[in-house]
């Protein structure tokens, strides 16, 4: 008998809600069956059987909240399924009902019948020695570090997921940490989608609809988690915008002085390090801006972290900056620096990425007059900004050429106002036009 | 504070704890006139006489157990012992008398005994002298164990035992005299039993003593700089007792070990090392623990047998080249 836990389904969930259960007690449960519809802080997400047998005992109702780790619902051997116990796991093994029966008979089938238990990754193998097979899904001979196995445990994550890497194919940390940098990174999808059935080979989606000119490739994981959060991001919370136009000449000369004087060692300060800068003064003096919206709960951060929007191969990563507003512009620019760099290498940790509560996205150097961002959730706000130029601007009656930029702010009207979104952009301008303030 | 070398840290030690303590006396083959093999006892015949610096025969039992009796009856004798390999005559004083002698006596007779003695090899000194036996004397209950790897710790663990009630194997290597390293010119004691994180890191821990934690400390500088390797460098400094809490400490935070020891590999410090790990520190084991430590052979004569048999940098590299975690290593 084996537990189904309510799974941690992203970087922000503590408990989910069972919305629907899907399958019924007695039910027959293959791997990568839909057992029930659960509500997280976010969405509604599936839950996924990754043993088989038979639903012997549903824990939690419709309805019902339980904190992530908790069992559901328990999956049993019956009587009926003897040839799957090969596949079951050594709990399943000890546990009750006549499975401890099973495994002889198991022994003596066919090795073409075991072969169709196995799992989905391994039923595209059919050439597969049956020893072979049956021995990568029996979790007692996984091959995983101490280490590894702990980790696995308190994210609740199945190893028969994980591809071993360290000596002879053993799962190292390294392997659950790529593990948990994709999980984090698009955190609606817990797993790899295992098919309905072994047996179904899944098909490429877009081949049948793809059009005779055009060249079709398959979305990377990354992509294809961006693409959900967006989306997630977009038909969830109701985006508005303010735009703003800074004067930027004194920023510019400012940062021209402090980097000249910054020596060999000293890292240069960028336009934007300052923009983030202002940014975290701002969401100090505007700590509603530094807080998101749980089901009927206003959470109002305590620590500004802002995180920068990072141009990838694979697509686009935002990692974060701690306490930001306690950082002066030049450690600031120390760790932009690097994590741009670890960003551009693919080697954030999910800890680069995780508890941001304000995004900026800079295009300024790519010559835009002004753009849109999309809001990164949890958070309720994103800065998006545009290109400085060079405009004439009427000092004391006389056409001055000064430095002018946009920056367009992107808000969640579901606790954010237009007067509260002006008044912060009118404090970041202020900094921005008042730049030793940002020394401080 | 002063650089000095290892041999002239060692020098001061003993010159400043025979002024500090009249009990405190020297014996040992060729320290008085002679000044010593490795002249650590260098003038001091001259300055406190020959009864506080005495030349012994050429009879190590005699004079351990001579030296044993000594501190039964209160004084605080140092034995120099020209080099570990010479040490296995007086085994038997060692193990069977000094090493006993307190708990059998119930606690009525402390024996405030220090056995200084240099092992290594590396100098073509050939088999017989050249080996590193320190493992024989961790392994025995009633002594303690030091292998300092600075002129530090060599001062600070020699104050030390000399001023703690049990029989000390206060262990030296060949290869460490003439190194040179800051040494604080007040007689402050290093504690025994204490290990020192000598340089932090995430990657891998490296654990080590005497000669090969400096070289150990070297190597990690030196791929933290070529490969942004982050190496934790841990040097024992006592091996009995063994700092369990600075090693676990440290393990738990790299979650990789390697035991890099210029003694045989097999029943050595290693395998000490890698047990109490693996009971102490299961779960945050990502690796299996390595043992770097020398060819198990009669060490040869022929300076490139000999540099093929003996442990050092570059197998240490190759170690951690094996063990440290991919994703730190495609990192490079």
């Amino acid at each position: 008998m084996s537990e189904v836990n309510m799974p941690r389904l992203s970087d922000t969930m503590q408990e989910g809600t069972i919305a629907h259960w899907l399958k019924k007690l007695g039910d027959e449960i293959k791997k990568g069956d839909i057992l029930a519809e659960i509500e997280t802080d976010k969405a509604t997400m599936d839950l996924e059987a990754y043993e088989e047998g038979t639903l012997q005992k549903i824990l939690v109702q419709e309805g019902e909240t339980v904190p992530i780790g908790q069992a559901v619902a328990l999956i049993g051997s019956g009587a009926a399924d003897q040839t799957q116990a090969q596949t079951e796991t050594s709990d399943a093994k000890t546990g009750a009902d006549g499975a401890a029966a099973a495994p002889t008979k198991v022994a003596s089938l066919p090795s073409k019948e075991a072969n169709t238990q196995s799992s989905p990754a391994q039923g595209q193998e059919q050439s597969l020695p049956v020893h072979s097979s049956a021995q990568s899904t029996d979790r007692g001979t996984i091959k995983a570090s101490p280490l590894a196995r702990r980790i696995a445990e308190e994210h609740n994550i199945d190893l028969q997921q994980i591809q071993g890497t360290g000596p002879g194919g053993r799962i190292v940390r390294d392997d659950l940490e790529d593990f948990l940098e994709h999980r984090s990174s698009a955190p609606s999808t817990p797993a790899p989608t295992p098919v309905a059935s072994a047996q179904e080979v899944p098909t490429p989606a877009a081949q049948p609809s793809a059009p005779p000119d055009a060249e079709v490739s398959k979305l990377s994981r990354v992509r294809l988690l961006i693409a959900r959060r967006l989306t997630e991001s977009k038909q969830t919370i109701p985006h508005f915008y303010v735009s703003s136009e800074i004067d930027m000449t004194d920023t510019l000369a400012l940062r021209q002085t402090f980097n000249a004087t910054a020596g060999e060692e000293g890292v240069k300060v960028t336009v934007n390090d300052m923009i983030v800068k202002a940014c975290a003064l701002a969401l100090e003096k505007f700590p509603e801006v530094n807080s998101t919206i749980k089901e009927d709960q206003l959470i109002q951060y305590k620590h500004i972290n802002v995180g920068i929007a990072v141009d990838v191969p694979s697509g686009l990563v935002v990692p974060v900056i701690r306490d930001t507003n306690n950082k002066g512009v030049r450690s600031i620019a120390r760790e932009a620096k690097a994590l741009i760099a670890k960003a551009r290498e693919n080697k954030l940790a999910p800890v680069d990425l995780e508890g941001g509560t304000f995004s900026v996205s800079n295009l300024g150097m790519m010559d835009v007059s002004e753009f849109i961002a999309v809001i990164n959730p949890p958070q309720s706000a994103i800065l998006a900004i545009a290109s400085t130029k060079k405009q004439f601007v009427p000092i004391d009656g006389q056409p001055v050429i000064r430095d002018l930029m946009t920056v367009t702010m992107s808000a969640d009207h579901r606790i954010l106002y237009g007067a509260a979104v002006a008044r912060f952009l009118q404090e970041v301008k202020r900094l921005l036009q008042n730049p030793y303030s940002l020394l401080g | 504070m002063a650089q000095i070398t290892y041999r002239q840290a060692l020098h001061d030690a003993l010159r400043e704890e025979l002024l500090h303590d009249e009990n405190v006396f020297l014996l040992g083959e060729e320290i008085g006139i002679f000044e010593g093999s490795y002249k650590i006892t260098a003038g001091l015949l001259q300055e406190f006489g020959p009864r506080r610096v005495v030349d012994t025969p050429i009879v190590e039992n005699g004079f351990v157990g001579m030296a044993t009796g000594a501190a039964m009856l209160g004084l605080r004798p140092i034995v120099e012992i020209m080099t570990i390999n010479f040490i296995v005559l007086a085994m038997d004083q060692i193990v069977n008398h000094a090493a006993k002698i307190y708990a059998m006596f119930g606690g009525q007779c402390p024996v405030p005994l220090v056995i200084r003695t240099p092992g290594g090899g590396g100098q073509q000194l050939a088999a017989t002298h050249s080996q590193n036996l320190e493992v024989w004397f961790a392994h025995v209950p009633g002594l303690k164990v030091v292998a300092p790897s600075t002129p530090a710790d060599a001062k600070g663990l020699l104050h030390a035992s000399v001023r703690d009630n049990n029989p000390v194997i206060f262990l030296e290597n060949l290869a460490l005299y003439n190194t040179k390293g800051e040494v604080p010119s007040n007689g402050e004691t290093v504690p025994i039993g204490k290990a020192k994180v000598t340089k932090e890191g995430t990657d891998l821990t490296v654990i080590s003593y005497s000669r090969m934690a400096a070289v150990a400390l070297d190597v990690a500088r030196r791929l933290e700089e070529e490969n942004n390797l982050s190496i934790e460098v841990v040097d024992l400094r006592s091996l009995r007792p063994l700092d369990h809490e600075t090693i676990i400490s440290s393990v738990k935070k790299t979650n990789r070990a390697i035991v890099f020891e210029e003694d045989w590999r097999s029943f050595g410090i290693g395998a000490e090392i890698a047990a109490t790990l693996q009971e102490e520190a299961f779960d945050d084991l990502d690796a299996p623990i390595k043992r770097v430590a020398s060819l198990e052979v009669p060490l040869p004569y022929s300076k490139p047998l000999e540099l093929a048999t003996l442990t050092g940098a570059k197998q240490l590299i190759d170690a951690i080249n094996e063990l440290a975690p991919r994703r730190r290593r495609t990192a490079s």
